[in-house]
């Protein structure tokens, strides 16, 4: 990310000519909240940054809506760990693995189980060093340097479970809660319940691995059978943010101004054919979203204004950190403005072994790569957050679609597992250092309080003010629910 | 359940409290006598049904002392002399989940009688173990209360009489007029000539009128003009186009599988174009509902009818493996059941998956004996051949496959020795030292956890030509002959048919490999069927359907009892047959029968339904405003009389479409104004639901897309054929998943077909349609969402291909009028709205022509909101 956003046509002077008097007063004017942009005296205007501009409070489609009851948390990152992190390599430590090696899993748990890939291997202990740290003493693997300094910060479930040893339907079930597609993800549904801080910026981003989109594709983000409003916006993170975001190439700002301005006009006569057609006022108004976009979603993820001491906590001073501790500062920035809910993911499509964490054929090389591009970034981000005093208010999530088999595959890998994954919050003022349920002996299931996608996703909602429970959308005649019929948040999450 | 564990665990108290003062003894009999009378009917009643011989759900059989001390999945059920410790007492008198039986639970007297019986032994009789139908399990439960059948949308149709209403003429408004005339609501006056062409045209042919069209409709002014428009809009191709869109929607209709692979359906297309040939043919309704349910087993079969059964396999599969996953298999049902319900009835049957409906009166059982009567089930690739040819090319590329596959094994074991030194080469070489040891360890002397290292590594590939080079000329030779014999064979292949992807009946244990199946090594760790049989019938003797079983819970694992076809009780009138033999014997007949069914005048929903979605699609509101649910929980008919009529007319009418859409258009609501305002009407009826003025609708994503081609005059209307794969920016490309295609073709003419022709893929749906609300393409949809949202305004303001179309249009009217501005703006507003410009308009938009350029005003237009709507 070095390239500066392009700004075409924005300009402070633009943005306040045209909120003052461009777009021929339309009913636009009565929605703005004046106090926030307009009151001021020109000069006091002029000194407002573009952020506050794009902070400004506007109605519309998200405008936010009250919580059920008051939140712990009012953002969300979501750390997607695309293909599958091993928690007997990173968080769930298994010295019975050392001890069991080479040894059948079938022989101990006395049952046959079937692999994703091929045949099962024998029992295969980590080839990482465990080590307990901060003063919970928790156990984290060598993998993670700089995130086993936050450990009191952040509360561990080791007995994540999902449905499916399939990415595709695992990565549904972890973002929706079911397995088939074409359900809402959980970042639409706190889209649709919390409606967003920020009129100038969606409130539901995703941001992708450089390397490509996670498996699943857009409908790990998408709004199923709600409104497709609701579903995430894709941002890039280097160029454009937002795909037609930016005037193509031979139309002027100045062209663009004079078009928009037409419109309105032509529109608003429209209009008055249809008086009380709120779909109507809607358009008129969805384009000055759309212009105040133009300029807010660039500001949004320009991190040229950050401190080198910033960057550097985010590890943007490395190459192998610079890609994802980017889009974890641009989150910080995001959420910052509002944004309600921001999911990044970490591993795209491409080669197996190296573009995610899908460590069939190599698990050194494999999980050394992932957890050096996302150790840092993710420690810098909680630092960042908690040094700024966002941390109490951002509920950071991190899983994968599953686990990983405490056996090997060829000796050198290890294939799916949706017995158990370790998952973690931290923020939200949850409270940090503990380990929430627990796998068996060798990580090869939940044992101890299991916790499913719906348990997860109705933990996410309680800390947002929301009782999973009412928040529902009625779909072919059915109150559907995120958590559905069985989810229930997690005692000690939400203590 | 949690209740029922309560009350058993009540109950059990009791019993305990009870026994303390009566002790039950068996002493008196003995164990095979106290058995007989006492336990067997329990069994008989509850464990049998699912735990038999036959039946095992959880790997269990009951029926014998032997098979019970065995157990299943869970381990023994029975320990004797230890009733406490044992699985089964435990479970039927809930101190162990989950508590057994289903339905209702035993009596405190019944659940002491276990007690005993196990605590003296556990003995049994000889008799034969026969289950007889339970009460309270819902496999069981074969009616619904009487009292369900009062519900509007179970009752048939009826053709109710006219109202009387002294202002209008036509049936439809007679209706509708009684009800406004009810709430004191007035009709909005008739909309102007204009406004009606273009609503006519983006309704049914979803594209506007040319201006020359729009032209000969002006001049038009005899009696019958609007009649004329209806016709010639109905004798158009497009109108398929259109409207065949539209049950695109209910068919849940996509290009690919989605899922991890999204495997390409190669030839999905031809299911498209069946469904607008259907709609331009106007194919009666009944028949169409048949040839999709059961194409493949008509009396006169054609290529045609087995591609109409697409149908029911458009929706999404995972694909490979499936037959190694039973969940799958009942997933892809649930998914044709789903479809079928929502879409064709109206009802939401795939609720009835695991329990009985939560409000309809839909039983578990329904949905089992629905399941059974589309069991025969499987996705099948079908030559486009003349039958019995069709057939000979079958066997012939099955006998084919089966010799090549015969010499290419000889060729392997030719290869074997030097592909595995290679093996222990390259192991040696790429992998850890106790992989190589595990491999190197002759095997009899390898522990366990080596052989699996072993069996695992063994399956890595080596290079062919490493191969090559290690082997003696010798077996090359022999391998070159062998070779030479798999040509041979080869050269006997007939040329390939075009095929098509139908459904038909077969045993899914069988199902062949297909695209996707093979990417993931490992067949061998496949589940292999038990007993030879085949994927679609062959040989002599009648095709008949593997047993379809009732899921206790909707869990693929706890099979209950076998069930054969029914109908959904509540819906169904006399006694429907639900076979219908078929002289070839190659199917079973069941599908047709259900298609009978479904289609027949006595089914209460399915005209309704798609009277419904007619009517819907003209107004932009059903009758019923939840089109795919006709339940309780959907939404009344605001005209409960009107959707009866419509429907009872419609099914007089042949159930021909074309005539719903004649009867409707030429009422006097479909021609109201929108463009009007009353404020009695508005506090009365604020939502219009009564339909005092016309609904002005957004148009689809696809019409858009349409609209705007149609008006630059880019578009190419070629009807039909393979899809098209408009340009898509690589960022996005690069966010779907790994497989699945896009050809990406450069935006220009050659792409400039109807987004009818859009490549629908599952992992990424086309980012223009998408922005404007298309919906999930992975279930039957309802009616489609609209929302106004910023990124509608972004694409229709910075899109490259929405700017290159508003260049073109303006090129376009430039070339008609090249000098005067005056003229360009009229022309360019009778083409893009079928209206000249008001003298408001006309002076801005000059204004915006000299001072910037016609491609300013031609980009404004695409953007009102005039332009988007059908009004």
């Amino acid at each position: 990310m070095s390239d500066a956003p392009k700004k075409k046509f924005w300009s402070r002077r633009d943005f306040l000519m045209q909120s003052g008097g461009g777009i021929a007063g339309m009913a636009l004017a009565s929605m703005l909240d004046r106090d926030a942009v307009f009151a001021q005296s020109p000069s006091t205007a002029q000194q407002l940054s573009i952020g506050q501009q794009c902070s400004a409070k506007f109605a519309g489609a998200f405008e936010p809506r009250p919580p059920h009851f008051a939140p712990r948390a009012k953002s969300v990152i979501s750390l997607f760990m695309s293909g599958g992190p091993s928690q007997m390599d990173t968080f769930d430590y298994k010295p019975a693995l050392t001890k069991y090696a080479g040894v059948p899993l079938e022989d101990l748990i006395g049952e046959k189980f079937a692999v994703r890939q091929g045949m099962p291997g024998p029992l295969m202990p980590s080839p990482f060093k465990f080590a307990q740290h901060g003063e919970s003493r928790m156990w984290v693997s060598e993998l993670f340097p700089h995130l086993a300094k936050h450990v009191d910060d952040i509360a561990f479930i080791k007995s994540l479970y999902g449905r499916s040893n399939d990415h595709i339907q695992s990565t549904y079930e972890m973002q929706t809660g079911q397995i088939r597609m074409g359900f809402p993800s959980v970042g639409c549904w706190v889209t649709y319940g919390l409606g967003s801080e920020n009129s100038s910026l969606p409130a539901f981003i995703v941001m992708n691995d450089y390397r490509g989109g996670p498996l699943g594709g857009p409908n790990d983000w998408g709004s199923g059978f709600m409104p497709a409003s609701y579903q995430g916006t894709l941002f890039r993170s280097s160029g454009d943010p937002i795909v037609d975001l930016e005037t193509p190439e031979g139309l002027t700002a100045d062209q663009q101004r004079a078009r928009l301005d037409v419109l309105a006009k032509l529109n608003q006569m429209d209009m008055e054919k249809y008086p009380g057609n709120s779909e109507l006022a809607a358009r008129i108004s969805s384009y000055e979203l759309a212009y105040r976009m133009q300029g807010c979603a660039p500001e949004a993820i320009d991190i040229r204004a950050e401190s080198a001491a910033t960057k550097k906590l985010y590890g943007l001073d490395e190459a192998i950190t610079e890609p994802f501790g980017t889009q974890c500062l641009m989150a910080r920035r995001l959420v910052e403005r509002g944004v309600r809910f921001v999911q990044l993911f970490m591993g795209g499509v491409g080669v197996q072994n190296t573009d995610t964490w899908d460590a069939h054929s190599n698990l050194v090389e494999n999980h050394t790569l992932h957890a050096a591009e996302s150790d840092k970034p993710i420690a810098g981000l909680i630092a960042d957050l908690k040094n700024r005093g966002l941390l109490d208010d951002t509920l950071i999530v991190w899983h994968g679609e599953f686990g990983r088999m405490p056996i090997s595959q060829r000796g050198v890998g290890r294939d799916h597992n949706p017995g158990t994954q370790t998952a973690w919050m931290a923020g939200a003022g949850i409270q940090g250092g503990q380990a929430i349920g627990a796998s068996d002996e060798w990580g090869y299931k939940a044992l101890e309080q299991p916790v499913s996608a719906h348990d997860m996703h109705a933990t996410m909602l309680h800390l947002l003010g929301l009782d999973h429970k009412k928040l529902t959308y009625r779909y072919s005649g059915r109150d559907y629910r995120l958590s559905d019929i069985e989810g229930k948040p997690i005692p000690q999450i939400i203590a | 359940m949690q209740p029922k564990l309560v009350s058993n665990r009540v109950m059990l108290s009791a019993v305990l409290v009870v026994t303390g003062f009566l002790p039950v003894s068996a002493s008196a009999q003995s164990g095979a006598e106290f058995f007989s009378h006492e336990i067997r009917p329990i069994m008989e009643r509850t464990c049998w049904n699912c735990h038999s011989e036959q039946i095992q759900s959880s790997g269990l059989d009951l029926t014998s002392r032997d098979a019970a001390l065995t157990g299943g999945a869970r381990g023994p059920a029975i320990i004797p002399g230890n009733a406490d410790d044992s699985r089964l007492f435990r479970q039927i008198a809930g101190l162990e989940g989950p508590s057994m039986p289903l339905g209702v639970p035993l009596t405190a007297d019944e659940i002491e009688a276990v007690r005993t019986w196990i605590n003296d032994g556990a003995e049994w009789d000889a008799a034969p173990a026969t289950a007889v139908a339970g009460d309270g399990f819902s496999a069981f439960i074969t009616d619904v209360p009487a009292s369900a059948r009062d519900y509007w949308a179970f009752q048939l149709p009826k053709d109710h009489p006219l109202p009387e209403v002294s202002n209008f003429d036509h049936p439809v408004d007679r209706f509708l007029e009684q009800k406004r005339q009810d709430r004191g609501l007035s009709a909005a006056p008739k909309a102007d000539r204009l406004t009606l062409l273009r609503r006519a045209y983006l309704d049914l042919i979803g594209l506007p009128p040319t201006l020359e069209e729009t032209e000969a409709f002006l001049v038009d002014t005899a009696p019958g003009a609007w009649e004329r428009v209806i016709e010639s809009l109905l004798a158009s191709p497009h109108y398929g186009e259109r409207w065949g869109r539209h049950w695109l929607d209910v068919a849940r209709y996509a290009d690919s599988d989605g899922y991890e692979q999204d495997v390409d359906r190669a030839n999905a297309w031809r299911y498209r174009d069946y469904v607008v040939a259907a709609f331009n043919d106007d194919k009666p309704y009944d028949q169409f509902i048949t040839e999709q349910l059961a194409g493949d087993e008509l009396d006169n079969t054609t290529h045609e009818t087995r591609i109409a059964t697409g149908f029911l396999r458009a929706g999404p599969r995972v694909n490979f493996r499936e037959k190694d996953n039973p969940e799958r298999r009942w997933d892809y049902l649930d998914d044709v059941l789903e479809t079928l319900g929502r879409g064709v009835l109206g009802l939401t049957i795939q609720c009835a998956r695991c329990h009985d409906h939560k409000f309809d009166p839909i039983l578990q059982k329904d949905y089992y004996s629905l399941t059974s009567a589309i069991f025969g089930y499987v996705e099948a690739d079908w030559p486009m051949l003349p039958d019995a040819q069709a057939l000979d090319y079958l066997a012939t590329k099955a006998d084919l496959d089966e010799r090549v596959s015969v010499v290419r094994e000889q060729i392997r074991e030719i290869e074997q020795p030097y592909v595995d030194e290679l093996k222990v080469e390259r192991i040696r070489q790429e992998f850890p030292q106790d992989v190589l040891d595990a491999v190197l360890t002759p095997e009899e002397e390898r522990t366990d956890g080596q052989k699996l290292l072993a069996a695992q590594v063994l399956t890595i590939g080596v290079p062919r030509d490493e191969v090559d080079a290690v082997m003696p000329e010798e077996d090359k030779t022999r391998r070159e002959v062998l070779r030479s014999r798999i040509q041979d064979i080869e050269s006997e292949r007939p040329e390939e048919p075009p095929m098509i992807e139908i459904v038909t009946d077969g045993d899914y244990r069988y199902t062949p490999d297909r695209a996707g199946d093979n990417v993931l090594g490992c067949p061998e760790c496949r589940i292999q069927p038990t007993e030879p049989g085949s994927f679609l019938h062959q040989g002599n003797g009648n095709y008949e359907v593997p047993p379809a079983n009732f899921l206790i819970r909707g869990d693929p694992f706890s099979l209950g009892p076998e069930l054969q076809p029914a109908y959904l009780t509540v819906a169904t009138y006399g006694d429907p047959v639900t076979e219908i033999p078929r002289p070839n014997g190659r199917t079973s007949g069941r599908r047709l029968a259900l298609a009978k069914w479904v289609t027949s005048q006595d089914n209460p929903l399915t005209a309704r339904v798609w009277v419904n979605r007619v009517w819907h699609h003209h107004f932009g509101r059903g009758i019923v405003n939840t089109l795919d649910n006709f339940g309780v929980v959907g939404d009344r008919p605001t005209h409960p009389e009107l959707l009866d009529w419509l429907a009872v007319e419609f099914m007089d009418q042949g159930w021909s479409t074309k005539e719903l859409h004649r009867l409707i258009m030429t009422s006097e609501a479909y021609q109201m104004a929108s463009a009007f305002e009353s404020e009695q009407n508005s506090l009365a009826d604020l939502e219009n639901h009564l339909l005092w003025r016309y609904r002005p609708q957004r148009l689809e994503a696809e019409a858009v897309r349409d609209v705007i081609m149609a008006t630059s005059g880019g578009i190419d209307l070629t009807v039909g054929g393979k899809p098209i794969f408009p340009y898509i920016p690589q960022e996005i490309l690069d966010t779907a998943a790994l497989f699945g295609r896009w050809d990406n073709q450069v935006d220009g003419p050659d792409v400039w077909r109807r987004s009818l022709y859009v490549y629908r893929r599952r992992t990424l749906s086309y980012p223009f349609f998408d922005t404007f609300d298309l919906p999930n393409q992975n279930i039957t949809a309802a009616s489609r969402n609209t929302s106004t949202v910023a990124p509608q305004a972004l694409t229709l303001l910075n899109n490259p291909f929405v700017l290159d179309q508003a260049r073109l249009f303006a090129r376009q009217v430039a070339e008609i009028a090249p000098y005067d501005i005056d003229q360009q703006v009229a022309l360019a507003y009778q083409t893009a709205l079928t209206r000249s410009p008001t003298a408001a308009e006309a002076e801005i938009g000059r204004q915006l022509v000299e001072e910037r350029s016609l491609r300013d005003l031609t980009h404004v237009i695409f953007n009102l909101s005039e332009f988007l709507y059908r009004r």
